[in-house]
């Protein structure tokens, strides 16, 4: 295999630059649209070259966008805390729920620990809509209606079941001697977990927590059924500032920019543990 | 005094009864190897006396009162597991500390503690080292320091020397009885090595099938094991085994081998008649060239040594394959293979009933039952 | 006893979340057996299978099956071949290939709905750089996804764009978690790569690809990001895939009943896909994490 010849090496690296240019040019070019007026978005040819400014973040930033039209509210700043608040609030809770299951999972065989998980697992592959239509019924019913924590709730569909089975698979791999051995030199189950179990599958549950925030960050169907308006993440928020800004595509594209960064600049950060948290833990990495 | 204690204790997982029983009472300060082949449930009693599992049935007592039900990390015991169970996040010296830390103390007090055993042990110069950067002796040496350190009532040590090579494996059996004697540590020590076992106990717990076969100190069991298959572990090569019949004449016991009547000497008037196998060490049989009183006919096939010993494979008549050992320095001459007489010394022949497989005793004379008997 | 009790307690938090979730599942069943229309909430009963039945003289349902197949299986196929190819393409381990395989992370972890906006931004019809590039090669008035022609190839390149990196990943965690020594004796022995790549790499990996497949199924047969971030399942019915449609179903026509009944047609679906994915899945987790 390491034989290769020179046409072969070009063919490959021609093959790697198509695939390259397909995959990142997207989010170069909307980048560069970012920086774009209006006008220089709508020239034709589209350049390469233009003025930098930084108009589009400014208005995003202030929530103020000037038009010929008059001024227009912009709620993005909020729509970006709203998923910071909901993405971190939902990895949060599901690591307290999620952790102490996984572990119970993983060192205790029992019925009721295998159904839980595995209820968990088919609803991550259920349509979501089955269970956000009924709920959208009896949210307001419920008072959940305008609050982060019903959304909240409702993200552990998307948080827990890759906590539970990521998490679980590290506690497995933990020797229970090594666990036994603390408790016979005189400490609680409560230290030996604190002490031994979580620091020790702290890789995982650090992947988990990663790639929960990411999936909860990029999630757009829970908010959109569920979500009042001064609750929407940006995905949603997003998606109806397209709507109401018509023709500000600089100020759109400056919004993407800032709904995607948070999750790549994480992702590139967690790289390591994403195949073995996209399979939910059937590869290993 | 009564120091660790277990009484009819049993333990099964699903369908498979793994402790049928069992009970061993152990005095301070005193090490009893638990001895068996792999799968006889050494390490599952140790989890029973640690708190790992509790027992289905029985008892477990310690310095007199019932631990049943108690946390492991109640019952103040010390123990070495086979894999180490080091916490490998931590460096050896925390490793050590752990039992310090739970029962209190201050973190100099600590520390002083921690020095002192990791220099008996020899492995203060890698007290930084997390667990992956130690070898497989130090490893050991950071586990068994662990175990000792608290300086425990009760200490198991669930075959410690397995996983390290021969040359430590040999230095610690020197090591460790001094060791464990000035700890003073009531200890249960697992392996299923015979030599280790008896260098190691103060008496042997041979664990066969879910209960004790036999406990006693290593000689007896050596040399007066209660049945066929207690007297098969020890012993290498392994003892001679020939069935035959037993026949008593003018109140003398004699068996046929291959042939030759052999003497087994007085007591047995009760078994005459009874199928039997006779069992021989190998070192109780001398081997020359020239015909001695009451020896058999063999065939000397091949000679082989072992350790400071030679060993010898013999044919009896019938071609019965027979092993026997002698001191290296007393080879007379008779190492030439063809044929040979072997002469049983009579005092070390041991008579067990064929069908059970127990041991049958002479029933007058004779230093026979000692040491405690579960059956 | 401690021993007993402390798992039940561990995951009793899990379990409600879990009975969380059951409710409204349940609930939904129950929809999916009335006549419930929001408009008309004096209408409501009980007609068991009827909006089951009803489905059956339906030609929206019809098209529904026949887009949210179609785009199934175009999605799938095409992620799975590009997706072997680029693994393929940076399977030997090294600096500028795991640099590569990184940075084809990025539109993965880009949310679909956002995905779908930038190509909305990219193939505007007035300044879209896509709708530029492509008049260039004679494709003048190309209307991307406002067209009923050129609609569902649109959203299929939104899908393969975000999720080929996805089994490109998986894959490539595979061909590198390989054995070598096959394909040292094969080199040895001079077998032509072709025959390499059919008799040894292709099943060698099998169990990875069916892991990416079954995933990949699983998620493309449920999309709505993509296409209601794109056209609202437009034009026309032209991309009515089973989310979409319920999702109107539900708020556009306030018809509860019928989008319960369709949803419950799909979940049917993922719930025998997930249950093959459930076998399979655990004998791999088995082969990763070894009988502790």
């Amino acid at each position: 295999m390491n034989h290769t010849s020179t046409a072969e090496r070009i063919i490959r690296g021609l093959l790697l630059t198509l695939v390259l240019l397909f995959f990142l040019f997207p989010i170069f070019w909307i980048f560069l649209m970012s920086f774009q007026t209006n006008e220089d978005i709508l020239r034709i040819p589209p350049s390469l070259f233009f003025t930098p400014t930084l108009e589009n973040y400014v208005a995003l930033i202030s929530g103020r966008l000037s038009t010929v039209a008059g001024d227009l509210d912009i709620a993005f700043m909020r729509n970006l805390w709203n998923s910071v608040l909901l993405s971190s609030l939902s990895v949060g809770v599901a690591l307290i729920l999620g952790v102490p299951a996984a572990y119970a999972f993983a060192r205790f065989k029992f019925r009721l620990g295998e159904n839980i998980a595995f209820t968990l697992l088919s609803f991550r592959f259920a349509p979501p809509l089955l269970v956000l239509l009924p709920l959208s019924l009896y949210f307001s019913e419920l008072g959940l209606s305008d609050t982060y924590l019903g959304l909240v709730w409702v993200y552990q569909l998307i948080a827990l079941p890759l906590i539970l089975w990521i998490v679980r698979g590290y506690f497995e791999d933990i020797s229970p001697d090594i666990e036994n051995a603390y408790r016979i030199d005189g400490h609680s189950w409560a230290k030996t977990f604190r002490k031994i179990a979580i620091p020790l599958a702290r890789p995982g549950i650090a992947a988990a927590s990663l790639l929960a925030f990411i999936f909860c960050w990029n999630n757009f169907v829970f908010a959109l059924v569920l979500a009042s308006a001064d609750k929407q993440p940006v995905t949603v928020g997003a998606l109806a500032f397209v709507t109401a800004s018509g023709i500000q595509y600089g100020q759109v594209a400056a919004a993407i920019v800032l709904s995607v960064t948070p999750t790549l600049l994480l992702a590139l950060y967690a790289q390591r543990y994403l195949v073995e948290g996209l399979s939910l833990g059937a590869v290993k990495g | 005094m009564t120091s660790l204690e277990l009484n009819a204790v049993s333990k099964s997982f699903k369908n498979d009864q793994v402790l049928s029983g069992l009970s061993l009472s152990a005095t301070e300060g005193e090490t009893v190897v638990v001895f068996g082949p792999s799968g006889t449930g050494k390490t599952v009693l140790l989890r029973l006396i640690s708190g790992i599992y509790d027992p289905d049935d029985g008892d477990i007592r310690l310095d007199g009162s019932s631990v049943v039900g108690i946390a492991p990390e109640h019952r103040g015991i010390g123990m070495a597991f086979q894999n180490f169970a080091l916490y490998p996040h931590m460096e050896a010296a925390d490793n050590i500390a752990s039992p310090l830390e739970a029962r209190g103390g201050t973190a100099a007090q600590i520390m002083e503690k921690v020095r002192e055993i990791a220099t008996l042990l020899k492995i203060d110069h890698v007290l930084s080292h997390r667990p992956k950067e130690l070898s497989n002796g130090q490893k050991q040496r950071t586990a068994l320091a662990r175990a000792l350190v608290a300086g425990p009532k009760i200490l198991l040590l669930d075959d410690p020397l397995r996983n390290v090579d021969a040359k430590l494996r040999f230095e610690m059996r020197l090591e460790l009885p001094r060791l464990l004697r000035d700890f003073g540590s009531t200890t249960l020590y697992v392996t299923q090595d015979y030599k280790e076992a008896m260098a190691l106990g103060d008496r042997i717990a041979v664990l066969l099938k879910g209960d004790f076969a036999q406990v006693a100190t290593p000689q007896d069991i050596y040399n007066n094991p209660v049945n066929v298959e207690v007297a098969k572990l020890f012993g290498d090569p392994t003892i001679n085994l020939i069935e035959t019949r037993l026949t008593v004449a003018d109140g003398r016991a004699q068996a046929d081998l291959a042939g030759t009547t052999v003497e087994l000497g007085t007591g047995y008037d009760h078994a005459d008649g009874r199928d039997i196998v006779v069992g021989v060490r190998p070192e109780a049989i001398s081997v020359s060239e020239t015909p001695l009183e009451g020896a058999l006919p063999v065939e000397l096939i091949a000679v082989t040594p072992l350790n400071e010993r030679v060993v010898m494979l013999l044919h009896l008549a019938d071609g019965t394959e027979f092993f026997a050992s002698s001191p290296e320095d007393g080879a007379t001459g008779t190492r030439r293979h063809g044929p040979a007489f072997a002469r049983i010394a009579p005092d070390a022949v041991l008579v067990f009933d064929r069908d059970s497989g127990q041991r049958i005793h002479p029933l007058d004379a004779g230093p026979q039952v000692s040491g405690q008997q579960t059956q | 006893m401690y021993r007993r009790a402390l798992p039940y307690m561990l995951s009793l938090p899990a379990l409600l979340v879990c009975i969380g979730i059951l409710i409204p599942f349940g609930t939904a069943v129950y929809y999916s057996t009335q006549r419930y229309n929001l408009s008309f909430p004096q209408a409501r009963g009980f007609i068991g299978l009827e909006n089951y039945i009803d489905f059956f003289s339906d030609s929206a349902f019809w098209n529904t099956i026949e887009i949210s197949l179609l785009y199934t299986f175009l999605t799938v196929v095409l992620e799975l071949l590009l997706g072997l190819g680029i693994a393929l393409l940076l399977r030997t381990p090294g600096r500028f290939n795991n640099m590569v395989s990184i940075l084809l992370l990025l539109p993965l972890m880009t949310a679909p709905a956002i995905a779908a906006l930038m190509w909305k931004l990219m193939t505007n019809p007035n300044f879209g750089v896509l709708s530029y590039l492509i008049s260039l090669i004679g494709f003048d008035d190309f209307r991307w996804a406002s067209s009923p022609s050129s609609a569902l190839f649109t959203v299929v390149l939104v899908d393969m764009w975000v999720y080929t990196p996805f089994i490109m990943i998986l894959l490539l965690a595979g061909l590198r978690s390989l054995p070598r020594q096959p394909f040292e004796a094969a080199e040895l022995d001079g077998v032509p790569r072709s025959f390499v790549f059919f008799r040894i790499t292709l099943p060698m990996l099998m169990p990875y690809i069916i892991t990416a497949t079954l995933f990949r199924l699983l998620d493309s047969i449920q999309q709505f990001d993509i296409i209601y971030a794109m056209t609202q399942g437009g034009p026309g019915d032209k991309l009515m895939v089973f989310q979409v449609q319920s999702y109107l179903e539900f708020f556009q026509y306030t018809n509860v009943g019928r989008s319960a009944a369709l949803l419950m047609v799909l979940w049917a679906i993922t719930y025998f896909l997930s249950n093959l994915f459930v076998k399979h899945w655990l004998k791999l987790r088995e082969r990763a994490h070894g009988n502790a």
